[in-house]
């Protein structure tokens, strides 16, 4: 150890006298501090454990520390948000494939719905055949 | 994940020693006390699942950033911070008070029956020198000796270079070796 270690620890010794003689009051506060701290503690773990026994998570508080399990969810929702919007589109291909199936297959021809004389025979023959 | 005794003993241990660096810094009880306070609960808060041997490190940097903070404010609301750099040992300083260490003998004058005053009287003259050093040099040896870091994360804690961490320890020591012995405690 050289002289300026074996001077410093010298001088921490004087200084740890100082902290056992340190005022009532003061301690009384730190201890207070710190019991408040350890409460803080008890209550961390105690929501971290309900996280952990639900099966849930919730976005900030504790997923600030971690960054990659933020990264994470937005992945997952981002996921989601692509899955439905591809499932989507599958739905309504399959909803027109039916509507065409159905005009296809029915006795009247396509072109008769753009034929405006049908429209009006539609229109005027209708109330006959009520 | 360090337990509840483990978070409880880490605390118990490091809190005095806490409340005088924070005291030395800030030089106002109550500040000092909602340092430490501050310090806790963030440890217990956010680092709650780290392991108990992380404990010493994290914690010195909460308590470091806090007293930078409490600096910060404290010199955007008076305008002007006090510069203590005049203590620091001058580069061409001849005499190096090391040289002649004798602070174990004085220190073993404890055990005489003036033991009490004498020790009151040191541990004023260490306080004060301690309180009157540049912050970072302070900071450091408190740091690297009181805390025991080693110089890594003593670095780590302060956020600069192992050289610097040696630098502000050795200006340190001899700046309090200076300090103690222009009041007639030799070093």
């Amino acid at each position: 150890m050289s002289q300026e270690d074996r001077f410093a620890r010298q001088l921490c010794r004087v200084l740890d006298d100082g902290t056992n003689q340190l005022d009532h009051g003061i301690a009384e506060r730190l201890r207070a501090a710190r019991e408040r701290a350890l409460l803080q503690q008890r209550a961390v773990l105690a929501s971290s454990v309900k996280i952990g026994a639900g099966g849930t998570a919730t976005l900030g508080g504790d997923d600030e520390r971690h960054p990659l399990r933020m990264l994470l969810v937005i992945l997952a929702l981002l996921i989601g948000v692509g899955l439905t919007y591809v499932w989507n589109g599958f739905s309504q291909a399959s909803e027109n494939e039916e509507i065409d199936s159905a005009l296809l297959a029915d006795d009247l021809p396509p072109n008769a719905y753009l034929d405006k004389g049908f429209q009006a025979w539609l229109e005027q023959d209708s109330p006959s055949g009520d | 994940m360090a337990s509840r005794p483990e978070l409880a003993d880490f605390l118990a241990d490091v809190e005095r020693r806490a409340f005088k660096q924070a005291l030395f810094a800030v030089r106002d009880e109550d500040a000092a006390l909602d340092i430490v306070q501050d310090s806790m609960m963030r440890l217990a808060e956010k680092y709650s699942d780290r392991p108990a041997g992380e404990l010493p490190l994290l914690f010195q940097r909460i308590l470091q950033n806090a007293i930078r903070d409490y600096y910060r404010r404290s010199r955007t609301r008076a305008g002007h911070f006090v510069s203590l750099s005049a203590l620091e040992s001058p580069e061409d300083d001849v005499s190096d008070p090391l040289d002649h260490l004798e602070i174990d003998e004085e220190l073993n004058r404890f055990a005489t029956p003036h033991a009490a005053l004498l020790q009151a009287e040191t541990l004023n003259l260490v306080e004060e020198a301690l309180q009157n050093l540049p912050p970072r040099q302070r900071e450091a040896f408190l740091l690297r000796y009181w805390e025991g870091l080693d110089i890594a994360a003593t670095a780590a804690v302060m956020g600069c270079t192992e050289g610097s961490v040696k630098t502000h320890c050795s200006r340190a020591t001899h700046a309090l070796a200076v300090a103690l012995e222009a009041k007639g405690l030799r070093p």
